[in-house]
């Protein structure tokens, strides 16, 4: 990232865009389309429904090394909806995406090693998804009835930051096993290049995703929450 | 697993600061966390909470008193030199390097530094013990089961397959299994139902 401060609203969405490509990722998990020409952040998020605070948010805690975030400005009900899409992006299609390249890479079936190899993702794919079914299921209700008003005994965020861990160790791992000890046949280098550069770059989109849970989903509920404390 | 080599960088200039750290990423023969603090007077807080291997900071914002607090804490420190500064004080650091210095010089100093906590256990290959091990792991056996069979105690066990995971990077069971097929220290038939049972 070459840009230095917060990306605004009236900054043109293209820019946004061609400055860092994830932007991308970002714009299809609030649901906004390309073709946007020369307009400014508002004006597509406008149009395409999205809350434009919670949008930048997003996109500047991602890509800018900032601690701090500010979290009344956010949108609850639309950073839920982000970021069950994003679940939705990694489960249903950049996990099996990547099955599918790396059973082309090992040739699926033949021989132990594959077979191994597959399996190791496989555990791994349902770890992810059970870790994503664990906030679909539990936080996100959560935080829904705490945006309706009410106050909930017996679980906070607080529980869920606890227990939220990072889930691209085991892809290093298996990235580590592919480059370090796999025997790949020559003729297959394309297809286990391919596979690799996906391996990377969807570790770094998982720790980029927790890292956004922790950093702005996590103190956007407790603000929430101590609202409906004092409250009460 | 390698340890990262926690940095806590203390320069008021944004211009160098920024520099300094792009410097430090690109320097890959450490793994590492740089941490920036712009603000002198936040020095203390900032290395209770990150507990920093080492920091670096500009002598201009600090006295020997502090550089001294510091190194009682057995963190060690450098000094990013940008100007003349007083010998004793110059003294008072572990190490120097100048704004002027190569990435090269930067990296040997830090290597200096960073060498008593420096991990080499991956470069070491398996013992045959630890090998013996791993095939225990790939058939599915409990710790407690390979310390029976190899007649040693599920502590050595324990031990050994922290080891092992230091060496190959490598910390699940289905991770060594992959490593146990292609290194040839299992034969199919020891591990066909670990691969087939889902």
């Amino acid at each position: 990232m070459n840009r230095i401060g917060k990306y605004a609203a009236s900054d043109r969405m293209s820019d946004l865009v061609c400055d860092d490509f994830h932007v991308l990722l970002v714009m299809s998990r609030f649901g906004i389309s390309l073709g946007f020409g020369d307009r400014s952040v508002e004006e597509v998020c406008r149009e395409a429904g999205v809350d434009t605070p919670t949008f930048l948010a997003v996109v500047n805690m991602m890509f800018e090394e900032e601690e701090t975030c500010n979290c009344g400005e956010i949108s609850l009900e639309a950073f839920l909806g982000y970021l069950h899409n994003s679940h939705d992006y990694f489960l249903q299609y950049r996990l099996p995406e990547i099955r599918r390249k790396l059973e082309m890479a090992v040739g699926s079936g033949t021989g132990e090693v594959a077979g191994a190899v597959l399996r190791f993702f496989d555990e791994y794919a349902g770890e992810v998804d059970r870790h994503m079914l664990y906030e679909e299921q539990t936080v996100f209700p959560y935080v829904r009835r705490l945006l309706s008003g009410e106050t909930v005994q017996g679980y906070d965020i607080g529980t869920f930051r606890r227990r939220h861990d990072q889930i691209e160790a085991r892809l290093t791992e298996l990235k580590n096993i592919l480059i370090k000890y796999y025997p790949c046949e020559a003729d297959r280098a394309k297809e286990m290049n391919g596979v690799l550069f996906d391996i990377f770059l969807c570790e770094s989109e998982l720790a980029s995703h927790n890292d956004l849970e922790n950093r702005l989903f996590v103190p956007a509920v407790a603000a929430v929450e101590r609202k409906l404390n004092d409250r009460s | 697993m390698s340890t990262p080599l926690k940095i806590l960088l203390v320069e008021p200039s944004l211009i160098l600061r920024s520099g300094m750290c792009s410097v430090l990423r690109r320097l890959t023969t450490f793994e590492m966390q740089v941490a920036e603090v712009p603000d002198p007077e936040r020095l203390d807080e900032a290395v209770a909470r990150e507990d920093p291997d080492i920091v670096i900071v500009n002598p201009s914002v600090v006295d020997e008193e502090t550089v001294h607090r510091l190194r009682c804490r057995s963190v060690r420190v450098m000094a990013l030199q940008n100007a003349l500064i007083e010998d004793r004080l110059q003294q008072s650091f572990d190490a120097v390097v100048s704004i002027y210095d190569t990435a090269e010089r930067i990296k040997e100093t830090l290597q200096t530094l960073a060498r008593p906590q420096r991990d080499d256990a991956a470069q070491e290959p398996l013992s045959a013990r630890e090998k013996e091990i791993i095939v225990g792991v790939v058939k599915g056996l409990t710790n407690k089961q390979i310390a029976d069979e190899l007649f040693i105690s599920t502590h050595t066990v324990i031990t050994h397959r922290r080891n092992i995971a230091a060496k190959l990077q490598i910390h699940s069971p289905a991770g060594l299994t992959i490593y146990a097929i292609v290194n040839k220290l299992v034969e199919l038939n020891d591990v066909r139902h670990t691969i087939q049972q889902k």
